[in-house]
């Protein structure tokens, strides 16, 4: 099926909001609008719902398994913050995740450049490799990794953990960018080429700005899976003035795993907040992440 | 060891950077006298930690009377078990383990079977404190092939705690049950005066995990029969005797609803029921060590129950049959294990026999809850002064312990999915013993079935 | 939108004399060892030197502790053999089938298209926040959001459904012990709609609106649309969702092990969770291993239907 865009148009200037309507609403269209605004109600609903537990117990003095009106006080809060090393395991969290993904990302895009402009022997086999090695589960690779940091010299330190985390998320990334790149038409290069650019010049003036929403997509899919991870650094740190937040998480749980639920919501809550500021500050390129390059038909 | 060698050749051909050497064997020796030696010690609970910190001034400072300069870091990091079983099985492979751990009773087989502690029967042999340790602890701790690889520092009694408060108010009799038959009736009594609540709570159930069997089912099981597993042979017993009466016990249990079902089949059980009923006083007998006087219920515990010293009271497991002995089951506790990789083993046998004796393991022991393994701590303060943690060392003398080996995880995952079935009423004591013997069979495989 | 005309472009782009450095084989390989070769060595070390060293402990009895770990010998297909003739493995990879299949598959990818759908429209208002609030199950941690569900699927009167269902006069159910698989179906679903509104929000971008328009204005119904004009233009990220999402959702242990442990009675014992057992909890490490492998093959067989299926070019 081809469209009828010309070939110079660039990949973001498509399909603004139509501000304006051509003929006016229809009884069929509120009725539409009466619809969709309620599925997004349930939908929303069925997401936050069981998050009730989460906040109502995050500032409730007396917080307990299940849902109960409660005792309103931040002392969970404040507790996790003055909780001993507690503010050095978000600041641990944030470098492993900031250093980590834009790590990630910066192989990434040269490895996703050069994946989707070079059609090199033993290019499929390498993408699907990659993505399919992911499937076996961290607890039979766990030895070996570690094995391997240490003959590395690499266990117990930030640096080692960062490039670990970056790798461990670098297949996903690749084929988000491969595809997003794959997107961006080749004739723009040539076009740099010509006015002098060298190859990589113009991928930093041309691509670069143009797969702004394909990097959007993979710096918040990869900064989630390294936010979360914690049998890596489990494994790989030994002093805790380097423990990210996702194990400190398990501080709540104390000897003989009694645990406590309202500090045990709190650590949640702040533990949930990066991410989502991450995710406001991506949204706008997010949105329009041209993933439908990865895939041509 | 093999696996690294795979690994190295891996790794050469991957990688042009780093070294490549296997971490080697050491060359043990490193008692401080001959230079500085620094020595790591791992604690992975807050109790540990604390107490570790307290001791370690105490420990330098008396090597240095002796000539010896050591340096004790601690690296004090709050896991829970399975983490941190996970976390030091990789570093005991790559041989990065540090030189004492504190280890939980469950673990020591394990870790000491496939080679990653020394054994330290040298050491002991030399040692006079090892005379004051009560022989069946010298006994339980020696593994299958003979050698003795962690040092036990403390224990605990398993009873049953009751509250002796509500049961006096129900006119319910609190003298020992002297079996499983007398028991029953006893909650059934509790039962009928408490609102028709389930009176006593027993480890149960998948949601239990391992605890299911540690502390639920292997204590009444051993009651019965301690041959269900052989040192010697390094299998375990199947058809031994004491299974199937174990299960029907569960049985006549959930079928006389005197087991809180639905709090079993909870994730996380032990907090409806342990931490919240019986506190409360819904629940009123609960399986549980010694530690429950500080840990659990104790002034400084999860939840504390006020006055709990003349609220509590225990009784020693009831007999299975009539005619048999009451008794408490004691598991080993806490051990400290050192570092087959370790450079310096004998500086870390010095900190752990330290830490096992006077002062600083009665200053232990109150603070955990726990009963020590040697006769020459009772009259130490402030362990003196613990009426309740005395008793259990005196319990100690008349306590029943049964070793394992290799496959208790086999098992304890079979025994937690048959008691679900009979959770669930999905089985009877005889079909989920039936269930039981196919899984564990199929799990442990034939080398560890007699 | 560029991506479909791909092909017309490279075509346009054949009569025009090649620009110096392209597409001569003799000049990409520097290029493609200097842009990919420090990932891609990376990627060996850390992602497949490992997956081959588990590759390995396949075909070894190897124990991670226990007296068993001293002398790990080779077996060859053994463990193989054990697994597939092995009721509980097999009944572990049914229940993964069928989680990937309910949650992933059909679940999350028919509510992920309807929010990415009512998310298009342009009439819609407060998009970031509603895009915010679906997000949110997907970055909770594993625990945290295992805990949650715990709360609401509780078996006690107080748990959150049981409060909703008593509403409506019910007796409070016990929900993970009755029917354990479809509640960790609904929880898989609640956690993955995000991954798939997000996926399918920027395919449907690349669906030109002026295609849509005169369709409609043609007269052809919503539902028309969407089968016949939309549906295939999004095929291709269709498809790449599919595979991205079952290889994440076969992984998927800790949402729920923290549940449900496997339970009851080895209900929802995903493949994940038998090799979590097998690995760690039991340090058998050379059947968690060949458990790996097999898991592997499926999934590798999965993916190659899919492309086939889209006909997707890699």
């Amino acid at each position: 099926m081809t469209a009828t865009i010309p070939p110079a148009v660039t990949p973001q200037a498509v399909a603004p909001a139509r501000k304006f309507r051509r003929r006016p609403l229809t009884p069929v269209n509120i009725v539409q609008r009466v619809l969709a605004y309620t599925l997004l109600v349930l939908m929303v609903l069925f997401c936050l719902v069981p998050f009730a537990w989460l906040v109502l117990s995050s500032v409730d003095g007396n917080a307990g398994p299940n849902v109960q009106l409660p005792a309103l006080s931040f002392e969970n809060f404040i507790r996790f913050f003055t909780n001993e090393g507690t503010p050095m395991l978000l600041v641990n969290s944030l470098i492993i995740g900031v250093c980590g993904t834009a790590l990630n990302l910066v192989l990434g895009v040269a490895g996703g450049y050069a994946l989707a402009r070079f059609e090199f022997p033993g290019r499929r086999a390498f993408m699907f490799s990659i993505l399919l090695i992911r499937v076996i589960p961290a607890p039979a690779t766990i030895v070996a990794l570690y094995l391997i940091m240490v003959n590395l010299k690499l266990t117990n330190t930030l640096f080692g953990l960062i490039l670990v985390e970056a790798v461990l998320q670098l297949p996903v990334t690749l084929w988000l960018l491969k595809g997003t790149i794959a997107s961006v038409p080749v004739e723009l290069e040539e076009a740099a080429w010509v006015d002098g650019n060298s190859r990589l010049q113009a991928l930093r003036r041309i691509v670069l700005p143009l797969i702004g929403p394909g990097l959007g997509a993979a710096a918040m899919l990869t900064f989630m899976g390294i936010w979360g991870d914690f049998l890596t650094p489990l494994v790989m740190l030994q002093s805790q003035e380097l423990y990210p937040l996702s194990i400190g998480l398990f501080r709540a749980f104390s000897d003989h795993n009694h645990v406590d639920w309202g500090l045990l919501a709190a650590s949640a809550i702040v533990y949930v907040a990066p991410p989502a500021v991450l995710y406001m500050f991506v949204r706008k390129n997010l949105l329009k992440s041209s993933l439908g390059g990865a895939v041509k038909g | 060891m093999k696996r690294t060698r795979v690994i190295a050749a891996l790794v050469a051909t991957a990688v042009t950077v780093g070294g490549l050497t296997a971490c080697s064997a050491d060359s043990s020796g490193g008692d401080g006298k001959d230079g500085p030696v620094t020595i790591t010690l791992m604690e992975t609970k807050q109790i540990g930690i604390d107490s570790a910190k307290k001791q370690i001034p105490g420990f330098e400072a008396e090597m240095k009377k002796q000539g010896r300069d050591i340096t004790v870091k601690l690296i004090g990091d709050v896991l829970t078990d399975p983490q941190f079983v996970t976390k030091i099985t990789q570093q005991y492979i790559a041989g990065e383990a540090p030189d004492v751990a504190d280890l939980g009773d469950s673990m020591v087989p394990g870790f000491a079977g496939a080679g990653y502690l020394a054994p330290i029967d040298d050491y002991l042999a030399d040692w006079d404190g090892w005379d004051h340790y009560f022989p069946q602890f010298k006994e339980a701790m020696v593994r299958q092939d003979g050698k003795i690889y962690a040092l036990v520092h403390d224990t605990g009694v398993q009873n049953f705690f009751y509250r002796k408060d509500l049961l006096t108010e129900y006119g319910v009799d609190t003298t020992q049950p002297a079996t499983w038959d007398d028991m029953i009736a006893r909650l059934e009594e509790i039962k009928a005066k408490n609102g028709d609540l389930p009176p006593i709570v027993i480890p149960a159930g998948t949601a239990w995990g391992g605890g299911t069997w540690n502390e639920g089912f292997q204590p009444i099981l051993a009651g019965a029969d301690q041959d269900y597993y052989s040192l010697e042979t390094g299998k375990w017993d199947l058809e031994s005797k004491g299974w199937l009466p174990t299960f029907n016990l569960y049985s006549d249990l959930v079928t006389k609803d005197l087991l809180p079902v639905q709090d079993l089949e909870n994730p996380n059980p032990w907090e409806p029921t342990k931490y919240d009923k019986f506190p409360a006083g819904e629940l009123q007998v609960a399986a549980q060590g010694t530690w429950g006087w500080k840990f659990d219920w104790g002034p400084d515990g999860a939840t504390p129950i006020p006055d709990l010293e003349t609220k509590l009271d225990t009784w020693q497991y009831p007999a299975m049959e009539a005619g048999g002995e009451t008794y408490g089951w004691s598991g080993l506790g806490s051990s400290y294990g050192i570092s087959e990789n370790s450079e310096n083993k004998e500086a870390a046998m010095l900190l752990a026999q330290y830490l096992s004796s006077g002062q600083p393991v009665a200053d232990q022991l109150v603070a955990s809850g726990a009963a020590p393994v040697r006769d020459d701590i009772a009259d130490i303060k402030p362990f003196a002064d613990e009426p309740k943690l005395v008793q259990a060392g005196k319990d100690l003398q008349t306590s029943l312990y049964v070793p394992t080996g290799d496959g208790s995880e086999q098992v304890a995952q079979a025994v937690a999915n048959a008691t679900e079935m009979i959770l669930q009423g999905k089985a009877n004591g005889q079909q989920a013993y039936d269930a039981f013997v196919e899984d564990a069979t199929d799990l442990l495989g034939p080398s560890l079935v007699k | 939108m560029t991506s479909i005309t791909g092909s017309p472009t490279r075509a346009a782009a054949a009569p025009q004399p090649a620009p110096p450095g392209r597409r001569r084989p003799k000049r990409t390989w520097p290029f493609v060892l200097l842009l990919l070769g420090p990932g891609a060595v990376l990627i060996v070390v850390f992602i497949v030197v490992p997956a081959l060293y588990g590759a390995y402990l396949s075909f070894t009895n190897t124990q991670l502790t226990g007296f068993a770990a001293r002398d790990p010998k080779f077996v060859g297909i053994d463990n193989y053999t054990y697994l597939l003739t092995s009721a509980d493995f097999l009944a572990s990879l049914g229940q993964t089938g069928q989680f990937v299949l309910f949650s992933a598959i059909i679940g999350q990818t028919v509510l992920g298209m309807v929010a990415a759908i009512l998310l298009s429209r342009p009439w819609v208002r407060g998009k970031g926040l509603w895009g915010a609030a679906v997000l949110m199950p997907m970055i909770v941690p594993e625990v945290v959001a295992s805990l949650t569900w715990a709360s609401v699927l509780s078996n006690n009167s107080e748990g959150t459904l049981n409060r909703l269902t008593g509403l409506f006069g019910a007796d409070p159910t016990s929900w993970l012990q009755v029917v354990p698989m479809v509640s960790i179906i609904i929880v898989n679903i609640w956690r993955g709609v995000a991954f798939a509104m997000i996926m399918f929000q920027a395919a449907l971008e690349d669906v030109p609106a002026d295609l849509i328009e005169a369709a409609r204005i043609d007269g052809a119904s919503a539902i028309q649309i969407f089968r016949h004009i939309t549906l295939p233009l999004i095929r291709g990220p269709v498809f790449l969702y599919l595979l991205l999402t079952t290889i994440s959702t076969v992984g998927v242990f800790g949402l729920v092990y923290f549940l449900t442990q496997g339970g009851p009675g080895g209900a929802t014992r995903l493949a994940a969770i038998y090799i979590y057992e097998r690995a760690l909890q039991f340090a058998q490490i050379g059947i968690g291993s060949a458990a790996s492998m097999i898991l592997l093959v499926l999934v590798l067989i999965l993916g190659l239907v899919y492309v086939r299926l889209s006909k997707v070019e890699v």
